[in-house]
């Protein structure tokens, strides 16, 4: 019994982490109406910006505290996002969602190779940011750098929720969600909206790479986490911030039970298809997901 | 529009794919040359036409699914390891080669309507998210699976393939497959659009509210799609296995699904040319920047082919976000206006 309990809290904290990049999957699509693949590569890129501004920097002989350093990869981010949505995203504005699907899977490779020829493909690690070690709850042992993630993801949830539902811009970024041409003849500038949901979701896609990296290997192969976070997204919704925590937690959990009692029998394989078969199964039960809009018609 | 002086004295003359004669003179001299290439050309040459004509097969699929139908699909390079897969596991198994590509084919196809069916539910992206779960669970299913069934992490050699005692496992057989395989998917993809269920397709892309109304079971065409799509897949992947001669996971990648996604947005989505140019296209690029980057090896030693893959990952995302972007009909647009004013010359195009 206290296994199970320990294999639930430790699932539901990794959930967390998916759903703080489910966030960034959300806060794109709920402004935007852009699925974007390359979530996964966009993290990887902000791992790497946070991968320079310390430990790169140290090896050049100029070491930054981790508040300078996590500011400057901050601001660097920002710059990112806005270059990505300025060169990619807004020339294809009123295309059709085929359109600006096959950027995203165009920008995946783009990223993935410039990555590779910026920074090298060689592994490295990052320093620790968030503290190590193991809190002993009663009979349970939490991992604290997991722990302070899940309490940031909840923050952010709630701070975003609030800011898509009651400021000005953030409902402004819904109206270009229901529909760019609406938003158009309603005065509201679908440029500035896709350009802030950008912004907004590369910063999240960081602070992902922050808890999940801190103290870690980064590699190339990391972009995984973006395939992982989309049924997340899915599962809670792709138009609901607060949905993607909640998903989180209940893929997070069932991938933690899967690789405790169905992988020994399957070869490993459970826990690696989870999300997949979640995810297909959302779709044919549930397509809007549990919290989502729902639509008569999705195009 | 045609030039003056080309006119039809029946339905079918003008529904033909070949409409004049000098464009069926074209078509065979094509084939003669592709045919006599063997006899000039060195191994390598041979196996880079190879590969090219089993992308083609595999592009040609796309085309069905992604052009033809709007269907977006990302695992591709999934189908074609099942049919990779099929091949080898039966060839091990000593069923000879003309039973290995259709059964390849079958074995895509089924596999694809599995991943098809939420097309009941969902349209639009919604659907080519099940593809991407198709393409990420493909490789941990089959390593997952016991080594003895279909090799695992190691891989699986294939048999040389034999045809009533002719050996087809050297370059020259090989190509000769190849060559089979491209020119029955070519023909097949340029008569499709003039079949019912390509007229079907068609209406779907353009409209699945309007195709329901017309008549159309909207889901099931969608359906039948995939499935057509997947049964190029799996001959290319069929006629792949015994091209590599060993079939492994790592042939099967999102990336190479991605490739041949832009290898078809580059040539041009809604038209049947496009596939070839897309596939010429990318094939040169690539084969230009090997040769870039072996020159800059030789030069100073500071590029690894890391680098190399790096790079051409580089210039096909900026192909197809150029095409997309500035060309959304793709190098065949600019090779129907080209034969346009080839045709009209000396008077303008307009």
């Amino acid at each position: 019994m206290i296994d199970l309990l320990q294999i639930v809290i430790e699932g539901s904290l990794v959930g967390l982490v998916y759903g703080l990049v489910a966030i960034s999957f959300v806060v794109i699509y709920r402004a935007a109406k852009i699925i974007n693949l390359a979530q996964g590569e966009v993290l990887v890129v902000g791992a790497f910006l946070l991968w320079t501004f310390t430990e790169g920097a140290a090896g050049l002989g100029w070491p930054l505290p981790i508040p300078v350093s996590l500011l400057l990869t901050a601001a660097g981010c920002m710059v990112f996002g806005a270059a990505v949505e300025r060169s990619v995203f807004r020339p294809l504005i009123g295309q059709p969602a085929f359109t600006i699907f096959m950027a995203g899977v165009a920008l995946l490779i783009l990223l993935r190779g410039l990555v590779q020829l910026v920074w090298g493909a060689e592994t490295r690690s990052i320093p620790v940011i968030l503290p190590e070690g193991a809190l002993q709850i009663g009979p349970f042992l939490v991992n604290t750098r997991l722990l302070i993630g899940a309490a940031f993801t909840l923050a952010l949830t709630a701070a975003l929720h609030l800011f898509f539902t009651r400021s000005r811009l953030g409902l402004r970024l819904a109206a270009v969600a229901e529909d760019h041409t609406t938003a158009l003849s309603l005065g509201v500038s679908v440029r500035q909206a896709i350009a802030t949901a950008w912004v907004l979701g590369t910063v999240v896609a960081t602070a992902a790479s922050v808890v999940l990296l801190s103290g870690s290997i980064l590699s190339l192969e990391v972009a995984v986490i973006g395939f992982k976070a989309l049924p997340v997204a899915l599962l809670g919704g792709m138009e609901s911030i607060r949905g993607a925590p909640l998903a989180g937690v209940i893929i997070g959990v069932l991938e933690a039970l899967a690789s405790a009692y169905l992988d020994p029998l399957t070869n490993g394989a459970a826990s690696g298809l989870l999300p997949y078969v979640a995810m297909v199964a959302v779709l044919l039960i549930r397509p809007y997901g549990l919290f989502g809009w729902r639509r008569i018609e999705r195009l | 529009m045609r030039p003056t002086g080309i006119w039809f004295e029946s339905y079918a003359a003008e529904a033909r794919v070949l409409e004049t004669l000098r464009a069926r003179l074209w078509l065979l001299a094509l084939l003669a040359a592709l045919v006599l290439l063997p006899a000039v050309a060195g191994p390598w040459l041979l196996g880079e036409f190879t590969n090219l004509f089993i992308t083609l097969v595999a592009v040609y699929g796309l085309y069905v699914t992604v052009g033809m139908a709007g269907q977006i699909n990302i695992a591709q390079s999934a189908f074609v390891g099942v049919g990779a897969f099929t091949a080898a596991k039966l060839s091990g198994m000593g069923v000879p080669i003309w039973a290995t590509i259709p059964a390849g084919a079958l074995a895509a196809g089924c596999i694809s309507i599995v991943f098809a069916l939420p097309a009941w539910r969902v349209k639009g992206f919604y659907l080519a998210l099940t593809t991407l779960a198709a393409q990420v669970m493909f490789p941990i299913v089959i390593l997952a699976l016991p080594m003895s069934w279909l090799g695992g992490l190691v891989g699986m050699p294939v048999m040389p393939p034999t045809l009533f005692g002719l050996n087809l496992g050297t370059p020259t057989g090989l190509y000769f497959l190849g060559l089979f395989v491209a020119a029955l998917a070519t023909w097949t993809a340029f008569n499709l659009p003039r079949s019912r269920i390509g007229r079907a397709f068609r209406a779907v892309h353009d409209n699945d509210s309007a195709a329901s109304v017309m008549g159309i079971q909207v889901t099931r065409i969608k359906i039948e799609a995939f499935f057509a799509g997947a049964l190029y897949a799996g001959v290319a992947g069929a006629v792949l296995a015994y091209f590599l001669q060993f079939v492994t996971v790592s042939s099967f990648t999102l990336f190479t699904s991605v490739w041949y996604l832009g290898m078809l947005i580059v040539g041009g989505l809604h038209s049947p040319v496009g596939p070839i140019l897309g596939v010429v296209f990318v094939t040169l690029l690539q084969e230009g920047l090997h040769k870039f980057a072996n020159a800059m090896l030789q030069a100073d030693g500071g590029l690894g082919g890391g680098t190399v893959f790096a790079l051409s990952s580089v210039v096909l995302a900026l192909c197809i976000l150029i095409a997309l972007i500035f060309e959304p009909r793709g190098l065949a647009h600019l090779w129907h206006t080209g034969m346009k004013a080839f045709r009209l010359w000396p008077f303008p195009r307009n």
